[in-house]
């Protein structure tokens, strides 16, 4: 298993966290890293408002006003959770592969590994849990800046190179 | 496999060509109404009204867009030669062929097929070189999708989706 590196992006946009795990992947300064997860979140959007209409899914709101017409004012002061195109999850190219989780807070995270990479949301949900833990549980960390957790390091360091 | 929508863009990056196919009629009355598919060039009709401010040729522009933005990120992370070949999200995957004369060949199907980059490259060699290109009276730049909706092209792409990618 190769997992050549990990990306976290904030719900703005800006590139808050970066590793690489595995070479093979070019070698990028800090500033084109920015720019890719800039470009990512634009890509993201965009790929969200191009799913056919076949298969676009029902907004709450219209399926509530159709099953439960009577309960009006019920269904209005509750509002249920926007059901939303999922944008881009997965990106397969000839050299790798990346897969990308959003969190229902906007936050994404990317990563990067072999084409033939088996079980990838596996470990982006297990890395998804490290980051609870050791990054939204720091109590010096402020939310949507870049992350410096050493707890945060060592556990992915343990976990992907382990499985590794 | 379902197919959703074909586009064709030049490499003056205009979109030449794009053919939708809506496979099953949805339940909503609104949508039973419109057309089974269309061609950009004669596309007079509104846009359907769940769409808000989004034409046909909106969507190929973000199709245009967004493949553009993937291929050089692609490129950047993995080197000159490395190739963007589709992505998915949850509701359909895109898949993308580039031709060595920057033709791009973009197809959307359902989120279960295979990777769809030989058949694309099918469609280029077999309808579009042979219908198109060595067409006399066709262009050879297609500027407004003007010689690429032929009678042949069209009706080879229909039977060759409904045959090879059925």
């Amino acid at each position: 298993m190769v997992v050549f590196s990990l990306l976290i992006i904030n719900k703005a946009g800006g590139l808050v966290y970066s590793r690489e795990f595995h070479a093979g992947l070019a070698k990028l300064s800090s500033n084109d890293l920015l720019i890719l997860a800039g470009t990512f979140h634009g890509v993201h959007a965009i790929t969200r408002s191009l799913v056919p209409d076949a298969v676009r899914p029902v907004q709450p709101s219209t399926s509530i006003s159709a099953s439960t017409s009577t309960s009006g004012v019920n269904s209005t002061s509750a509002p249920a959770f926007p059901v939303r195109p999922s944008g881009l999850e997965v990106l397969e190219s000839s050299h790798f592969r990346l897969t990308c989780f959003q969190t229902l807070t906007g936050t994404k995270f990317l990563l990067l590994t072999e084409p033939a990479q088996p079980n990838v949301d596996v470990v982006l949900k297990k890395i998804y849990e490290l980051y609870a833990d050791y990054v939204m549980k720091n109590p010096f960390y402020t939310v949507e800046m870049p992350i410096r957790c050493q707890k945060f390091d060592t556990g992915l360091d343990a976990f992907v190179r382990v499985r590794g | 496999m379902v197919v959703y929508s074909f586009y064709i863009f030049d490499r003056h990056t205009e979109c030449i060509y794009s053919r939708r196919w809506n496979p099953r009629p949805a339940s909503s009355s609104s949508k039973a109404s419109r057309p089974q598919s269309d061609i950009i060039a004669n596309s007079g009709e509104p846009a359907p009204p769940q769409r808000k401010g989004l034409s046909r040729e909106d969507d190929a522009k973000l199709i245009f867009g967004a493949i553009f933005s993937l291929r050089k990120l692609v490129q950047r992370l993995g080197g000159e030669d490395n190739h963007f070949l589709s992505y998915r999200t949850g509701e359909y995957k895109l898949h993308y062929y580039e031709t060595p004369t920057r033709m791009k060949f973009v197809m959307v199907t359902d989120t279960k097929s295979n990777n769809l980059r030989v058949a694309l490259h099918q469609i280029w060699a077999n309808l579009y070189v042979e219908y198109v290109v060595k067409n006399p009276l066709s262009p050879i730049e297609h500027a407004g999708g003007v010689g690429v909706a032929n009678e042949l092209f069209e009706q080879g792409l229909e039977r060759f989706v409904a045959t090879v990618l059925a």
